[in-house]
């Protein structure tokens, strides 16, 4: 968080992008070499170790990755169907050990058995024809998924939205002017859908009183929960309704630039972006005088390099300009002092999409569905232990087993336990479905998170300290490694469960409990501060299971 | 219990906060120092959150529900209640303390000192020991090898905890970049440069990093905060105008290490290497430590007492049959500013010329006699300070980051957040890549350039007229002698595109605040003066004056050339500027000293070489300056100054000067001896003692008492609060300054009567009443008129961040280790022209002499000009500066020398070989 190379990095923006670049050079080698790290510093007017720095954090650019050619997905899914290890088998029979690398989920969750290669991802069977992949370059091999809803109209799996209905619904945003945008956005109460639920007519207002000449949109499709796809799915299948939701707040606060942070594991996401955007161009909907307004609105599409806490919104920020994601403390928020020091509004893909029904249809209207607190439809994913695995719209306050019932069909196999909301997310038994509604309260009541909604199945014969471990893993791979809790407490805790699981040494409780109190109310971010709460569920639920690998 | 809008609660006692306070702020200033353990947060940097020690709990209403909160970057809310030592919040503290100690070398741990290793103070604060650790010990930073290659940085990284103040201070307080984390998560490690050492990395040695590591993971060679020192003494810096703080620690009279007092007003905990670590020549073995006097042609030891008699007798004979006018002094500007009173008292009062000048001559005498003519005071209008406010900064003739490190840190800060910066200089100095404008012009075309400048600023219509017509003159006169100004030409001689001069024009005159910086690249000319008149009629012209943020700024460059001009050591202004002419004053300096003065002005320094040599001056007293390696054009201050009948030099080392001095006295640096020294923003700062004079040498102002009781003028012995009360009485400016009221920040003057600081000058008025607004033509200096065509490159001098001056003290401390000697930069086009590759020799001849010197190809300058320094005797780059002088004040004109340029022969050449073999 530094507010020198925010500026610095400002002097180029979005136009000439530091961090794309670093991606843009990594992709040769896997790595961006040392030269052209030194030669942007420079062009930069940054340190020399400033782009080594930030190189390093990332996954896809740091040196080790140098060489790789083909990624498994370490994702919680993936791990829990237990597909990985048949899908590293079959890479090794055409690539090297040190060409194999990791992605941590490739949103493939309904099908496992996700890889990728040469910037394409597969899953299901796909790697039973690997041969073919390697040889003839088979572009993609598409993945199938449901996609249904529980509403009549719905808001975000309905009709494709076309350039042209994008720039007809334009129109009448233009006509009725900012501020009517606004209070429709208000009277929806529309919440992120990110994961901390917070309104975002308020995040918008707030937005458009800063003062400023230069402000920015910045759309987080980081979507990093293992387990969650339904951004992947709206960036794929719903691009303009995602683009068309940045626009409107681009309008209303007074921004002309809009970035979309799509996470560098789903390459078919930059790519239906990038072909949306163009479409937009095509009919006069990016750029100046949009629509033939006053209005003048840029999009910008950057693709991630792996790393999970770029979802944070201000590591996002950070990782936007090129310096290395570790959060940033707030104040300032990123409506004060956000992208290149510029008043900038962040949401999820899912919460801007939700705007075009909005100002179709009017923002009380929206506010019809769901519960007085959480009010429209929520994506929930449904991982590939479902009868039908899938993403469905589902008017929050639906009670939770419809959702796993109805629409998921049930599981295929015997599964002990939901994790709702990703890694940071509750460990739900599965008895507690029967009493959860889909919506922030109920889930927070009961002592879970609704979150974003994936969902991953542990089925019954997976052990819950492995499970366990893996969160920890999980989170000391991908903690930012700034605030002292999460990045050494992850790691302790990491090898304090591998050594019950392995025999070696029981747990103390007693630390366990003070390193989960240490994390949950101690760390700087959600990451550190949420991982606690599956933990906690685990042990309160699962206390049968783990009880012997205590002392 | 009352419920006012700042209102909270701590530990459930009521106390009043100020909007937007955070509540470690509000900690510290309620409960006093430490009040909750920190460890990431250090008094120079933003908050950064990362250790979570600090954290409290917070509940928005009595009795509510208390979230826990980090307090050094959550703000404090209204009405809230804040638990700083809740069982919760000591259990976190702990725990997270915990976590940090399984990856700390634990003899490590043992053995520090918890007042200075902060890890173990925290520790003992939150009540846990090594003993009391849990977890298996990691492994991370416990197994780095420790970096030891650097001329000061050191590392070594096992104590680590990876709390980023280290690569905070290197980007929020230098603005270097040169630390960074590398990797990620628990697997992140504190890496120099791209994963280097310190001495393969872009360090520029200023210690933040050191200064803020908690644990000593990143320290220096003398262990600065880690080390056993008894005592600490604050002083300030003797190197660059800037003025910083230092506190300086000692053991048994000798100085460990130096650090940067965080109150400091001038330096906030900040320094360059300068100030830091090159301390090491106070007690150098080369310090002159008896006096001496020469004998049958050599330099003889000798006491104090012959070395005054001889002195007494000389200067007695020669005033006798030549007059006082035959004697002359050079006082110093590295002197404080009792001293460079009492030499100017010595050489007025009691031998009785006014032959007395300082080191000013060389560098800012056009400053003070330029903005005396346009505002009617000598001395920059502003404060460092107003960087912060103000909207655009114009830095001319000026290399900050390297001759005013810590003002030009914060330069380089304010235009990385995206202050407006415009550049004027002929090189492609450090801060030219932040700018907005860089205006690289010919050397010697400064007044060509600002008057385009100006010329945009009227024909734009951007003159405040209201200011103009209210504070000013000359304004009538001025307009119409610019608006016929050439422009075609002026584009010409100064090679800078109109329309790039236009915009900057434009930005200076359309920032709400603007505010000017200038050095010697403005003074060191024959048009000096008039260009520092030319810089207050931009600021005048655009109503730049008097507020915070604005004005004229000149970077001066010793420690003491404010105070050395302040305190009257020049031949036409007595202490505290009165002109020696004017009656009512002689009068009143007569009366003050009580005797009989001179009526007519002395020599300036280049007169005093020019009389040399025709034999009018048979007596000089240099003190702290080498003249030989430092003025232009050696050969002729070297005959000069054999032409004497004596030479004295009070000096610290045998400069070049010294070895040719009748008379040596060995006097003291500044660390001990006790006085003040008045920085570039006039801010008057006590110098205090650290140690005795090392044996055999005296402080430089009782060598001036004990001459002038010898000479038979009465004046007690030397000590700061007695000739400063003295001075207070005399320099009208000084009138409200005693030693005990300067405290630790000291003040800026004027300071009147009531001991109030004067921030920010000429605010309703200024000091001459209307300020003066004058235009003035452009010359082509006489160097090129009668040189250019033969020698057809023009050399610039300059300096480098590690060197100060002729080096005599720079050059005995480590620095040497990371800049050994003056090359020559050369333009990669020339250096074809020429056929000479980087690190060649090439012989560089001008109308006066020849040096060789080895060449360094950049694009720093441009095709045609060339640039150097001399802070090494070993090439004596002033063998080839001209002394073409300001028409005004005399300053030399360093900053323009016509030269021929060709590769090396003969010895040089094999010198090139080797060099080249080498590298
Ligand atoms: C560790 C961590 C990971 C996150 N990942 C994501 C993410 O992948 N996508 C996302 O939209 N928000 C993510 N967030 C939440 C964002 O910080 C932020 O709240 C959100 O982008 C705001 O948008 P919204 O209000 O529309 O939800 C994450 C937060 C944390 C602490
Ligand atoms: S909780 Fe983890 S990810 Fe979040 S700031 Fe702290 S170290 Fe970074
Ligand atoms: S080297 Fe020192 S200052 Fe830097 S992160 Fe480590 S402990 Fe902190
Ligand atoms: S900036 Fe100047 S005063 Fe400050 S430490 Fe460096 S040389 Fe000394
Ligand atoms: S001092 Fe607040 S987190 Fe370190």
């Amino acid at each position: 968080m530094s507010e020198n190379l925010s500026a610095l990095s400002g002097r180029k923006g979005l136009e000439k992008n530091l961090f794309e670049q670093l991606v843009e050079k990594s992709k040769v080698e896997g790595t961006p070499d040392n030269e052209d790290l030194k030669s942007l510093a420079h062009e930069y007017l940054m340190g020399e170790a400033i782009t080594y720095g930030t190189a390093s954090f990332y996954d896809f650019l740091k040196k080790d990755h140098r060489h790789v050619k083909a990624h498994v997905c370490n994702g919680s899914a993936c791990l829990v169907a237990g597909t990985q290890e048949n899908v590293k088998t079959k890479l090794l029979e055409h690539y090297r050990d040190e060409e194999i690398g990791h992605m941590c989920c490739l949103g493939r969750c309904h099908e496992n058995s996700a890889f990728n290669i040469n910037g394409n991802n597969y899953s299901g069977n796909a790697i039973e024809q690997l041969d073919k992949i390697t040889s003839s370059h088979i572009a993609s091999l598409t993945d199938n998924y449901k996609v249904s809803s529980n509403v009549e109209n719905p808001i975000l799996t309905g009709e494709r939205l076309t350039a042209a209905g994008f720039a007809s619904l334009f129109q009448k945003v233009l006509t009725n002017g900012a501020d009517w945008a606004l209070e429709q956005i208000k009277d929806s109460n529309i919440r992120g859908r990110g994961g901390a639920g917070f309104p975002m007519g308020i995040k918008l207002e707030s937005c458009k009183n800063v003062s400023g000449d230069q402000k920015f949109i910045v759309c987080n499709a980081d979507e990093g929960d293992p387990g969650a796809y339904s951004d992947r799915y709206l960036l794929e299948a719903q691009p303009m309704l995602v683009l068309f939701g940045m626009m409107v707040s681009g309008y209303i606060v007074g921004a002309d630039k809009g970035a979309l942070y799509i996470r560098g594991e789903y390459p078919e996401s930059v790519r239906a972006v990038t072909k949306a955007v163009e479409e937009l161009s095509e009919h006069g909907m990016q750029g100046k005088k949009i629509g033939g307004s006053d209005f003048n609105f840029d999009f910008k599409v950057i693709e991630g390099a792996g790393a999970y806490i770029c979802g944070e919104e201000t590591a996002l920020l950070s990782s936007l300009e090129g310096q290395r994601p570790e959060v940033r403390v707030r104040p300032p928020y990123p409506t004060q002092r956000g992208l290149f020091n510029r008043p900038t509004v962040v949401n999820n893909v899912e919460t801007q999409a939700a705007i075009a029904w909005i100002v179709k249809n009017g923002g009380k209207k929206y506010a019809r569905f769901g519960t007085s607190k959480s009010s429209g439809t929520k994506l929930v994913c449904l991982d590939s232990f479902f009868m039908n695995p899938g993403i469905y719209e589902i008017e929050m306050g639906t009670p939770f087993k419809e959702v796993v019932h109805d629409f998921g069909g049930g599981f295929k196999e015997n599964v002990k336990a939901v994790h709702v909301g990703g890694p940071l997310g509750g460990i739900v038994p599965t008895h507690k479905i029967e009493i959860l509604s889909l919506d922030f309260e109920s889930f927070a009541n009961e002592g879970f998170l609704l979150g974003h909604a994936g969902v991953v199945s542990i089925p019954e014969k997976f052990p819950m300290i492995r499970y366990l471990e893996h969160l920890f893993e999980f989170t000391g791979a991908e903690s930012c490694g700034k605030c002292f809790p999460c990045s050494i407490g992850s790691v302790r805790g990491k090898e304090m469960f591998e050594k019950a699981r392995n025999g070696e040494t029981r747990i103390d409780r007693q630390l366990l409990d003070d390193l989960l109190e240490a994390m949950e109310d101690g760390s700087l971010c959600a990451l550190g501060g949420g991982l606690p709460l599956g933990v906690k569920n685990a042990l309160q639920y699962f206390d049968d299971e783990l009880r012997t690998y205590f002392k | 219990m009352s419920t006012t809008k700042n209102t909270v609660f701590i530990n459930n006692e009521e106390h009043a906060f100020e909007q937007g306070e955070m509540i470690l702020r509000l900690l510290r200033r309620v409960l006093g120092d430490d009040p909750v353990p920190t460890l990431c947060d250090a008094p120079n940097l933003e908050p950064f959150g990362s250790c979570r020690v600090c954290s409290v709990e917070v509940a928005l209403k009595q009795d509510g529900p208390k979230k826990v909160q980090a307090s050094c970057h959550t703000p404090v809310m209204a009405n809230s209640y804040i638990y700083t030592h809740s069982e919760k919040i000591n259990r976190i503290r702990k725990n997270i303390v915990e976590l940090v100690l399984t990856d700390y070398p634990k003899e490590k741990f043992e053995e520090a000192n918890p007042s200075q290793n902060e890890l173990k103070k925290v520790a003992a604060q939150v009540g846990i020991n090594m003993s009391d650790v849990r977890y298996q010990p990691g492994k991370k930073n416990l197994n780095r090898t420790p970096d030891e290659n650097h001329a000061y940085m050191r590392a070594s990284m096992d104590t680590c905890i990876n709390c980023y103040r280290c690569i905070r201070a290197c980007d929020e307080v230098q603005g270097e970049m040169v630390l960074t984390m590398e990797g990620r998560g628990f697997d992140n490690k504190v890496v120099m440069g791209m994963n280097e050492g310190f001495k393969e990395s872009d360090c520029v040695s200023c210690g933040a990093c050191s200064q803020a590591c908690p644990t000593g993971a990143i320290t220096d060679i003398y262990a600065s905060k880690f080390n056993d020192a008894t005592k600490t003494e604050r002083t300030v810096c003797t190197y660059c105008g800037v003025g910083c703080n230092l506190d300086v620690a000692t053991k048994d009279g000798d100085i460990i290490s130096i650090t940067a007092p965080y109150d400091s007003e001038v330096n906030q905990g900040h320094t360059c290497l300068k100030g830091r670590y090159a301390f090491q020549f106070y007690n150098h073995p080369d310090r002159l430590k008896t006096p001496m006097i020469r004998r049958d042609g050599t330099l003889q030891p000798a006491t104090w007492d012959e070395a005054y008699d001889y002195m007494t007798e000389k200067f007695t004979q020669i005033r006798e049959a030549n007059g006082p006018d035959a004697i002359a002094g050079i006082s110093s500007a590295r002197c404080p500013n009792e001293e460079n009173y009492l030499m100017q008292k010595f050489i007025r009062a009691v031998i009785g010329t006014n032959n007395i000048d300082c080191c000013a001559r060389v560098c800012h005498s056009p400053t003070a006699l330029g903005l005396q003519r346009a505002f009617g005071t000598g001395a920059a209008t502003n404060s460092v300070k107003d960087i912060q406010y103000t909207d655009c900064m114009m830095v001319i003739g000026a290399n900050p980051t390297d001759a005013h490190p810590v003002t030009g840190a914060k330069m380089k800060q304010a235009a990385m957040k995206g202050t407006k910066l415009i550049v004027i200089d002929p090189r492609e100095i450090a801060l030219a890549r932040y700018a907005d404008y860089h205006l690289q012009l010919r050397p010697g075309t400064n007044v060509a350039l600002l008057n385009m400048m100006m010329y945009y600023i009227i024909s734009e219509g951007l003159v405040d007229k209201d200011f103009v017509d209210n504070r000013t003159e000359g304004y009538e006169d001025f307009v119409s002698n610019i608006t016929n100004l050439d422009l075609d030409k002026m584009e010409e001689v100064t090679g800078v595109d109109r329309n790039l001069v236009r915009e900057a024009a434009i930005c200076y005159a359309t920032a709400p605040n603007a505010m000017s910086f200038h050095g010697l690249g403005v003074t060191e000319h024959s048009q000096g003066t008039f260009t520092v008149m030319q810089i207050a009629d931009l600021a005048m012209l655009t109503g730049n004056i008097g507020r915070r943020g604005v004005g004229v700024n000149p970077l001066r460059g010793q420690n003491n050339v404010q105070g050395a001009a302040d305190m009257g050591a020049q031949p036409h202004q007595g202490a505290g500027y009165m002109d020696v002419t004017n009656p009512t004053f002689h009068k009143q300096y007569e009366t003050f000293y009580g005797v009989d003065l001179p009526e007519h002005i002395g020599y300036k320094i280049p007169e005093m070489f020019d009389a040399a040599i025709a034999g009018d001056l048979k007596a000089l007293w240099i003190i702290g300056e080498d003249v030989v390696q430092t003025d232009p054009n050696t050969d002729k201050v070297k005959r000069a100054l054999t032409s004497l009948d004596m030479l004295i030099v009070q000096e610290l080392f045998m400069t070049e000067t010294a070895l040719l001095a009748d008379v040596i006295l060995p006097g003291a640096s500044f660390l001990e001896k006790s006085g003040t020294f008045t920085n570039g923003e006039r801010r008057v700062q006590r110098v205090n003692k650290v140690l005795e004079p090392i044996e055999g040498t005296k402080a430089d102002g009782q060598i001036i008492v004990d001459m002038m009781n010898r000479m038979g003028y009465k004046q007690a012995d030397y000590a700061p609060d007695t000739m400063l009360e003295e001075i207070s009485q005399i320099v009208p400016f000084f009138k409200g300054i005693t030693w005990e009221g300067l405290g630790k920040n000291g003040k800026q003057w004027p300071v009147p009567e009531d001991g109030s600081s004067t921030e920010i000058m000429h605010v309703d008025q200024f000091k001459r009443g209307k300020g003066k607004i004058s235009y003035f033509d452009w010359k082509e200096s006489k160097e090129i008129e009668d040189n250019g065509s033969e020698y057809p490159y023009i050399i610039t001098t300059n300096r480098e961040l590690e060197h100060y001056n002729c080096g005599a003290m720079t050059r005995r401390t480590n620095n040497v280790q990371i800049l050994t000697e003056d090359v020559l930069l050369i333009n990669p086009k020339d250096a074809k022209d020429i056929k000479v590759k980087d690190g060649e020799m090439v012989c560089v001849t001008s109308a006066r002499g020849k040096v060789d010197i080895k060449a360094k190809v950049s694009n720093e300058v441009k095709p045609g000009v060339m640039s150097t320094t001399f802070h090494f005797p070993e090439i004596m780059v002033n063998l080839i500066t001209s002394d073409v002088h300001d028409s005004e004040a005399k300053c030399p004109e360093y900053k323009v020398v016509a030269a021929k340029v060709r590769k090396s022969k003969g010895k040089y050449a094999e010198k090139s070989e080797e060099q080249l073999a080498k590298a």
